[in-house]
């Protein structure tokens, strides 16, 4: 059993690291990893949020007026060279992008009709027109995106930095899963498993319907002073026997019991939506008691408010390949902006208003991109497009990430990129770098080997730091 | 999740701490340091070096090298000249000159580079993976120095060529130490425990009672815990054959094999499903009773090994060898639209040779894939002739899952014989009425019998018949040539290779075919010294809660030396001279006075020894996921003990089975098939079972040698809240209100339920107050009661007002999640 002492030390720790100066990240992790601290942390928390399926990023903010101008006609022939793609065939013609574009914010990047929220905050955010993957499924390169590698079995990048950096909440898991759209991500619960690491640092799913958390709430009939009894005689039994046998596991079992006690207080106080202004249920097009994407991000707002170090959400619906009204680009790409163009730019501008976009690194993207070409399945007369891991664009926010600039290029058909390449591994190690973490030496060691996030490879994007 | 700095969570950093892994180990800190309240006990981990000894290269000395140093200075790279892992390039030293002087500690510069001292650069470098090496690594390798840098094995051939890594030298006849205390040996196995631990300063702990002795061997041999007149019929029998009588009885049980087979289905990646996106359902059951079975047959090891790997090509092949060779068809397929199969074929039979080195060799090989191992002596060209026995089966990442054989049960076989009977009495009669009626009959007066003839014939060749995943061999002219893939990459074949294992493991058997059998033959060959090293490691960890090698998966340079080298070889040797088999060897283990001893944590061990590697003490140690639910099952009465089966679907919550593409639901089972034991719940790999996910049960896509056990508040909110144990909770407290009768009793009966050992006094007080507490709160609330007690449209318990079966709910539910029961101790 810790003494009171040892936990005051330890929340007075605790307590230091939340509030220095130069923030947890930076401080406690730059100076443990023995590295001279290159640059302070500057975020603390990330929100990441992942539109499963992919977005096509070619009609939201990578403008190709060429494509409008080559529309319907056989894509050229070298785009085809050497290329195997999941579901084009033949020879593919080239698909304009529907939407009408305009320029927004101070350095005047385009943003498609879909998105104009995002477009609204177009000031806050960094663009990256050439993230790349080696991946075309849907599954392996969710895998890639989240855990570095394209098959199971490793642990997710709120699992490592859980792990690295440990959780700030003693009520709350530190590393939180929301996902909405109907569906979990292609890839399943392994995009945020623990992999190789303690279970302890794995993804604990909050749910949208139902409990938050997977048999939180208290059986039938038992009230909390009913639990508490529970709890009392059982650590009082424990007790007795920690006493006889001297295994200070038993100490660990009773302070999770307590734990999850408060969890159980916790957990569905932080969930409780209704707890905010209208006003600010308003801005997020937030709705209570229901399942939605726009509830993630007020509730993940308030999940890093609290100290919750990684919040991860999987939007599902993006996979617009157009072989049926159910994924047709013209309506359903829409659709699923409408469902959360408000929310993400709200996210970002209350997290503003509360000075927590500093210490919170927001992220935005797919697993990969998608093709130039209108994919046709079997003669669909809807409009779609395929897989394509060359070129996407994701953005980023807040987190010490340089805000308003755009950061490479994709040639005119928006195929291949021309500038300032930021393959996945960047990414990663890009968004451990701002949280104080140099990404080539937060390793475990898992069947004879050094494992990490960005396995052999990652590069920093010196370029998106602010 | 919030750490509260717990010792489980201490314990596994220690062991990246012990590990030296730089990184890991001060990020380890820095959250020990945010959420721990001691780290100091961070450090407390090593235990103290045996006085000095003679050094042996290959035990103390490479472990160190190959940590720190072989990255560079060894088999791939060799900076500035230097190369550490071979006698004669060490010695020469490199372009700066020699660094280990044998015999001169002073002018050996090696030790100056390690230590940074005398303005030489410090080795490893500070932005090298590694951290710098210990005082006590310093403190070894300069005494090696000293004593002459010996560079030999055990067998004394002082070869140029690398003293073979301890693990792949032929297992030695041990003699067991002298004992040093006469009377507490009670086998060989102890005296190799008491000479260790006698080196150390300490002694064994008393021997557990017997009750306690009883619980704990119960839970080993069969996953489930001792019933309450077992313990009290144990406890009674003062016989000198008490001991032996129960193991023999433990052994002979059905539920031995479903105990053990659990540590198998997770090496075995064992799953319901096929993995990748889609994740589809796969019958592949028939597989995990043969695993069942043969451990209930105590299958010798060897035959174990052969007929899971290549079942299909001996001679006496039969159905049952067959189906043994599902153990590789285990891995996954992917049959999402684009993805080639060709990619994911190859994948599998990478799973299949990681998997078989892993299961069988305790050998990590996946790097060797790509490029050279860079510790262990496999080259990737080695890795690719062990793929060449793999690459030659009919399967092919197909959605269809071909090869399968038929693999009827028994039911659905005599189901489909009372079908042919009745098809073929229809037939006699439509033959006699045809007779009957003669050669004018109107076919239309016979037509109802034969349409009732064909409907009987569709339902019978539609009637459910299993199946079973299996290997098979292509044809000759089908074979696939193996070729080096160039950064394991199936889109850059190289090289051509044939079929053969690596030069550093024991030899190939000789005239054994160059295909799966041969491989067979190989890895279950007497003069392959690993695998029984590996197995018996795997039986001490199951029983003790950590190897003798700690480091399960890994008993190469890079894994952890043994504890107790002699031991290891010992019980090695003991398993196949014993003719491989697994309960002669388990008898031994558990009637020792090692694995009798108590507990309990005495006063000192936990500074000199918290993590009980020189077992001084008894094992204790939480119960793996599955037997969690097996014993609150047991102990509540609800327990279904059928053995084998389908796979069955016991309550989930709504929602966990979300999956993209697939109409599948979770249908919960009905009947027994709700309470059936943990290792027969449906294992979707994209969507566990969530229960036991939260007590580490892993997905089962990869071969998993060592379950990390967590201690988390998601674990206490599962046997807490889930109804499975609710449930078992209120049927407890109907056991006790049945079989026992007034406070005491009921409280007693619920100790020997649980824990199997009555209540001491203190617990009684504790208990009967909570339950005046209980009585009063429920009293004033008849509905909650009701509702928590179950006693919804269900009969009450005769004459038990809804406040009292609440009451003892609620005390069922507190003994359900004691540490205690949790724990096997």
């Amino acid at each position: 059993m810790h003494t009171p002492s040892q936990l005051r030390a330890g929340l007075t720790r605790r307590h230091f690291l939340r509030h220095s100066a130069l923030g947890l990240g930076g401080f406690a992790a730059a100076e443990l990893l023995g590295m001279p601290p290159a640059r302070p942390a500057r975020a603390r928390s990330v929100i990441y949020i992942h539109l499963a399926g992919s977005p096509s990023t070619l009609d939201l903010f990578d403008w190709k007026p060429r494509l409008r101008d080559l529309h319907m006609q056989p894509c050229p022939e070298d785009l085809l060279r050497n290329e195997r793609f999941a579901f084009l065939k033949g020879h593919p013609r080239i698909l304009g992008s529907p939407f009408r574009f305009a320029r927004h914010g101070a350095a005047g990047g385009w943003f498609s009709e879909l998105v104009p929220h995002t477009a609204a905050v177009a000031d806050r955010i960094a663009m990256v027109h050439s993230l790349w993957t080696d991946q075309f499924n849907h599954a392996p390169a969710q895998l890639l995106i989240h855990t570095g590698a394209p098959r199971f079995g490793r642990p997710a990048m709120g699992a490592w930095l859980h792990y690295g950096l440990g959780s700030e909440n003693r009520d709350l898991p530190g590393f939180v899963v929301l996902t909405s759209g109907g569906h979990a991500p292609d890839a399943g619960k392994s995009v945020w498993g623990s992999g190789f690491l303690p279970t302890l640092h794995q993804g604990v799913e909050f749910r949208s319907a139902g409990e938050p958390v997977l048999y939180l709430a208290d059986p039938p009939g038992v009230g909390r002073a009913a639990r508490r009894r529970s709890l009392d005689l059982l650590a009082e039994l424990n007790a007795v026997q920690r006493e006889r046998h001297g295994d200070p596991e038993t100490d660990t079992r009773i302070a999770q019991y307590e734990l999850a006690f408060r969890m159980q207080t916790s957990v569905p106080e932080a969930c409780d939506l209704q707890r905010e202004p209208r006003e600010v249920l308003e801005l997020y097009g937030a709705d209570p008691g229901q399942a939605s994407f726009a509830n993630h991000c007020l509730l993940a707002r308030r999940l890093v408010e609290r100290g919750v170090r990684f919040v991860q959400l999987y939007d599902w619906g993006w996979d617009s390949h157009g072989t049926g009204p159910r994924d047709d680009l013209l309506t359903q790409l829409p659709r699923k902006c409408r469902e959360t163009d408000r929310a993400c730019a709200a996210l970002i501008l209350d997290l503003e208003r509360r000075g927590l976009l500093e210490e919170t690194l927001v992220v935005w993207g797919g697993e990969f991109g998608r093709t130039p070409m209108n994919e046709e399945r079997n003669g669909s007369v809807f409009l779609g497009r395929d897989h394509h891991p060359h070129c996407f664009t994701m953005w980023l926010a807040g987190g010490g990430v340089k805000a308003g600039v755009t950061h490479g290029e994709t040639d005119e058909l928006g195929y291949r990129i021309t500038k300032d390449p930021v393959h996945v591994h960047d990414l990663q190690a890009t968004i451990l770098h701002l949280l104080g973490i140099d990404h080539t030496r937060l390793t475990y060691r898992f069947q004879g080997r050094e494992f990490r996030l960005t396995d052999v490879a990652g590069t920093v994007v010196h370029g998106l730091l602010a | 999740m919030q750490q509260d700095g717990g010792p489980a969570r201490l314990r596994a950093r220690n062991r990246l701490h012990n590990r030296a892994v730089h990184a890991p180990r001060l990020l380890a800190l820095a959250t020990l340091a945010a959420a721990a309240p001691c780290p100091a006990q961070g450090e407390a981990t090593a235990i103290p070096a045996a006085a000095a000894r003679p050094h042996e290269y290959a035990r103390d000395v490479r472990p160190i090298l190959a940590r720190a140093c072989f990255e560079c200075h060894g088999a791939t790279r060799q900076k500035k000249g230097l190369r550490l892992d071979r006698r004669s390039a060490a010695l020469r030293g490199g372009r700066d000159g020699p660094v280990i002087v044998p015999g001169d500690p002073a002018r050996s510069r090696l030790l100056r580079h390690v230590e940074g001292a005398g303005g030489v650069k410090r080795m490893p470098p500070p932005d090298a993976k590694v951290g710098p090496l210990t005082a006590d690594e310093i403190a070894t390798l300069r005494s090696w120095i000293a004593q002459g840098a010996p560079w030999t094995d055990d067998a004394g051939d002082a070869g140029d060529a690398d003293a073979r890594h301890w693990a792949y030298r032929p297992i030695p006849r041990v003699a067991a130490p002298v004992p040093g205390v006469p009377n507490w040996p009670r086998n060989p196995l102890d005296h190799f425990i008491l000479a260790r631990l006698h080196a150390e300063g300490l002694a064994p702990s008393p021997e557990a009672d017997r009750l306690a002795w009883l619980r704990r061997v119960t839970l080993d041999l069969t996953g489930l815990p001792p019933t309450p007149e077992e313990a009290t019929a144990f406890a009674a029998d003062p016989g000198p054959q008490a001991y032996e009588a129960v193991v023999d009885r433990l052994l002979a049980s059905p539920h031995y094999g479903e105990r053990w087979a659990r540590i198998w289905l997770d090496l075995a990646r064992y799953a319901d499903s096929s993995g990748y996106e889609r994740d589809q359902p796969r019958v592949m059951w028939r597989w995990r009773d043969w695993v069942i079975d043969a451990f209930n047959r105590d299958l010798p090891y060897d035959r174990f090994t052969i007929e899971q790997i290549a079942g299909d090509l001996l001679p006496d092949a039969d159905d049952r060898t067959r189906i043994a060779t599902g153990f590789h068809r285990n891995t996954m397929t992917n049959d999402e639209g684009g993805t080639d199969d060709e990619e994911f074929r190859v994948a599998a039979v990478i799973d299949r040779v990681n998997t078989t080195m892993q299961a069988w060799m305790g050998t990590t090989l996946g790097c060797a894939q790509c490029h050279d191992h860079k510790y262990d002596p496999f080259s990737q060209r080695e890795y690719y002739q062990l793929f060449a026995f793999f690459n030659n089966t009919a399967d092919a990442d197909r959605a269809d899952e071909a090869p399968r054989m038929p693999a009827p049960t028994p039911e659905e076989v005599q189901h489909r014989a009372r079908l042919a009977a009745v098809e073929a009495r229809l037939a006699r009669v439509l033959d006699e009425s045809a007779r009957d009626l003669g050669v004018a009959s109107d076919a239309a007066l016979l037509q109802p019998l034969r349409d009732a003839m064909a409907g009987m014939r569709q339902r019978r060749e539609s009637s459910p018949w299993t199946s079973a995943l299996v290997l098979e061999e292509l044809p000759a002219e089908r074979r696939r040539t193996t070729r080096i893939l160039e950064k394991g990459s199936f889109l850059s074949p190289g090289e051509p290779v044939r079929p053969d294992t690596p030069a550093a493991l024991h030899p190939f058997p000789e005239g054994a075919p160059r295909d799966r059998l041969g491989l067979a033959l190989w890895l279950a060959s007497p003069a392959n010294p690993l695998a029984p090293r590996v197995a018996v490691n795997r039986v001490w960890e199951a029983l003790f809660g950590r190897g003798l090698v700690e480091t399960a998966e890994d008993f190469g340079v890079q894994g952890e030396p043994p504890t107790h080298p002699g031991l290891l070889d010992w019980l090695a040797s003991e398993f196949v001279d014993g003719g491989f088999r697994l309960k002669p060897l388990l008898r031994t283990i558990v009637l020792s006075a090692t694995y009798r001893q108590s507990s309990a944590l005495r006063p000192g061990l936990r500074e000199h020894d918290p993590d009980n590697r020189l077992l001084a003490r008894g094992p204790r140690v939480r119960l793996d996921a599955e037997f969690v639910r097996d014993n609150a099952l047991a102990a509540s009465g609800l327990l279904a003990r059928k053995v084998g089966g389908p796979s069955v679907m016991p309550p989930q919550p709504d929602g966990v089975w979300q999956v993209v593409y697939s109409g599948d639901q979770w249908t919960t089972s009905r009947g027994e098939d709700r309470h059936r034991r943990g290792l027969y719940t449906f294992w979707r790999r994209s969507a566990p079972y969530p229960s036991m996910v939260a007590f580490d049960a892993p997905s089962r896509e990869y071969c998993v040698v060592r379950r990390v056990r967590t201690n988390t508040p998601l674990q206490a909110l599962v046997t807490l809240n889930d109804p499975v144990y609710v449930e078992a909770a209120q049927a407890l407290a109907r056991r006790l209100l049945h079989e026992a009768h007034g406070d005491r009793e009921r409280i007693a009966r619920g100790f020997w339920l649980c824990l199997q050992r009555p209540p001491h006094p203190d617990e009684t007080a504790a208990a009967l107050a909570a339950l005046a507490r209980e009585r009063a709160a429920w009293a004033a609330d008849e509905a909650a009661a009701r509702a928590f007690a179950g006693l919804g449209c269900d009969v009450q318990p005769a004459g038990q007002e809804p406040g009292e079966v609440a009451a003892f709910t609620a005390l069922a539910g507190v003994l359900l999640n004691l540490d205690e029961f949790l724990t096997k101790g």
